[in-house]
C-alpha cells in the first residue's frame, strides 16, 4: 500500500479537487483555458504559462504607481472658496481619528499595505527565482512568501477602492463642486497593472519551480 | 448500478491514500504528517473547521443587527443633522435621482451580506445535518460566496472618502456612526468563516446516491 501511494505521488498527470478530494487525471491544456473540477466545477489547474519578466516589467511598473496613488490626493473638493483634497491614507486616518479604528485598520488594509506588500512580494519572488533560486537562505524565503500569497491577493481590495472613489465624487456633487485628481488616475493604473500582474502570476507554477 | 467509468468518476483522495497540501496544493501520501516541499501540516481532513464555521457565522448574524439598525453614517448639511442606516442611506440616494448607485450599494451592502449568511447558513446545515441538497449546487453557491463576499467593502471606502473630504462644521460635514464597525465585522467574519470551513466535508458527508445532482 505505502508503495502504491508514494508511486502515486510522483505520477503528477493525477491531482485532487481542493473542494471535493476528487481524484483528476490531468491532461494537457491550451492556453488560458482553465480545467474545471466535474464534480464540484472548482477551478482545478490552467496551462501554466508565465513569462517571469513580463511580470517583473508589470511588478516595477505597478510599484512606480505605487507611491503617487498613496501620497497624491484622489479627489478634490470645492466648498464655499475653500479646497479640501484627500488621499487613501488620510481616508482611512479620517474614521480612525472619529473612533473607528476597526475601519480604518479594514480601509488601510485592503487599499494601501496589502497590495504593497503584494506587489513586494511578487517582485522578491522573482528576483530570487531570476538569480538566487540555489542558495538555500532564498529559498526558504520564496516558501515563506508563497504561502502567504493567497491570503495577501485576497485582501488587495484595488477594484473595489477604485469603485468607490466614483461613487463618494456621484453622492457628494449635489453638495459641492467635487473633481478627481492626479491621485485618481495614479491609482487606476496601478489598479489595472496590478490586475494584468495577476492574471499572470500563477501560484502553482511558481511552487513547482521550487521542485527542481 | 453504477458503470464503471461513473465509479472511477468518483474515486476520492482519501480512498488512494492521497491527499492535498492545503497551503502549497502539492499531492502527498496522508500517511505523512507535513507536505515535503513546504512543510505545512497534513489533514485528510479538518472536522474541528465545522465548528469554527459554524461561531464565526452566528456571531456575524448577531453583528449584522446592529450594523442595520444603528446609522453608519452622520451627515450634516447647512445646520441639518442626518443619521443614516445602511437602508435610509440608500432610500436617501433613490430621492436623490442615483438610482444606478443606490442599486449598486444596495447589492454590496444588503443583499451580498444577507446572501452570505443565509448562503453559509444551508451550506453549514446541509453538512451537519445531511440534507438532501444538490451538492454540486451548493458548491456553486459556495464559490459565488467567496466572490462577491468582498464587495460589501464598497460601503466602507465610500464612508472613510466622504469623512475624510467633507468636515465642514455645520455647514457641511459626514462622519461615520457606531454600525460601521458592527458592519466592518460582520466582513471580516463572513470572510473567515467561509476561509475556514472544508469543504471536502460536504462531499464525504451527504449520501451518495446524489452525487450525480
Ligand atoms: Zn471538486
Ligand atoms: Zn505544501
Amino acid at each position: 500500500m505505502k508503495l502504491l501511494t508514494e508511486e502515486k505521488c510522483a505520477d503528477t498527470s493525477v491531482t485532487l479537487c481542493r473542494s471535493c478530494d476528487l481524484v483528476i487525471r490531468k491532461r494537457a491544456l491550451p492556453s488560458s483555458v482553465r480545467a474545471l473540477c466535474p464534480r464540484c466545477h472548482t477551478a482545478i489547474y490552467d496551462a501554466p504559462y508565465c513569462s517571469l519578466n513580463g511580470m517583473l516589467a508589470l511588478c516595477l511598473t505597478a510599484l512606480i504607481f505605487f507611491v503617487p496613488a498613496n501620497l497624491l490626493p484622489v479627489i478634490e473638493l470645492h466648498f464655499l472658496g475653500s479646497i479640501r483634497t484627500t488621499t487613501i491614507f488620510e481616508g482611512a486616518m479620517a474614521v480612525a481619528n472619529q473612533g473607528y479604528w476597526v475601519v480604518a485598520i479594514a480601509v488601510l488594509t485592503s487599499a494601501v499595505i496589502a497590495p504593497g506588500l503584494l506587489l513586494l512580494s511578487v517582485l522578491s519572488q522573482i528576483l530570487i527565482i531570476k538569480y538566487r533560486l540555489e542558495v538555500p537562505f532564498f529559498r526558504d524565503i520564496l516558501k515563506r512568501l508563497l504561502k502567504y500569497h493567497g491570503l495577501l491577493s485576497q485582501l488587495t481590495m484595488l477594484e473595489i477602492y477604485m469603485i468607490s472613489i466614483f461613487i463618494s465624487v456621484f453622492q457628494l456633487r449635489d453638495y459641492t463642486d467635487i473633481h478627481l485628481e492626479m491621485g485618481t488616475f495614479c491609482f487606476a493604473m496601478l489598479f489595472l497593472v496590478t490586475l494584468f500582474l495577476q492574471r499572470e502570476y500563477h501560484l502553482e507554477h511558481m511552487w513547482s519551480l521550487l521542485n527542481d | 448500478m453504477t458503470s464503471p467509468s461513473e465509479q472511477a468518476h468518483r474515486t476520492q483522495g482519501k480512498d488512494v491514500g492521497l491527499t492535498l497540501c492545503p497551503s502549497c496544493k502539492q499531492l502527498m501520501p496522508h500517511a505523512e504528517n507535513h507536505c515535503s516541499r513546504c512543510g505545512s501540516i497534513l489533514a485528510l481532513r479538518d472536522y474541528s473547521s465545522l465548528q469554527k464555521s459554524w461561531a464565526l457565522l452566528i456571531t456575524a448574524a448577531i453583528l449584522l443587527i446592529p450594523a442595520n439598525i444603528y446609522p453608519i453614517t452622520i451627515f450634516t448639511s447647512q445646520g441639518h443633522t442626518r443619521h443614516d442606516t445602511i437602508f435610509t442611506g440608500i432610500t436617501h440616494l433613490i430621492d436623490l435621482d442615483i438610482l444606478p448607485i443606490a442599486v449598486i450599494l444596495f447589492t454590496a451592502s444588503i443583499l451580498v451580506p444577507i446572501l452570505k449568511i443565509c448562503g453559509l447558513t444551508i451550506y453549514l446545515l446541509a453538512i451537519s445535518f445531511r440534507l438532501p441538497i444538490s451538492k454540486k449546487r451548493l458548491m456553486v453557491g459556495f464559490h459565488v460566496i467567496e466572490w462577491i463576499g468582498r464587495w460589501s467593502m464598497l460601503d466602507l471606502f465610500v464612508i472613510s472618502i466622504t469623512a475624510a473630504l467633507v468636515n465642514m462644521g455645520q455647514l457641511l460635514d459626514a462622519r461615520p456612526g457606531p454600525a460601521a464597525t458592527a458592519f466592518a465585522l460582520v466582513i471580516l467574519l463572513t470572510q473567515v468563516a467561509a476561509k475556514v470551513l472544508d469543504t471536502r466535508l460536504l462531499w464525504d458527508r451527504l449520501e451518495s446516491k446524489d452525487d450525480a445532482n
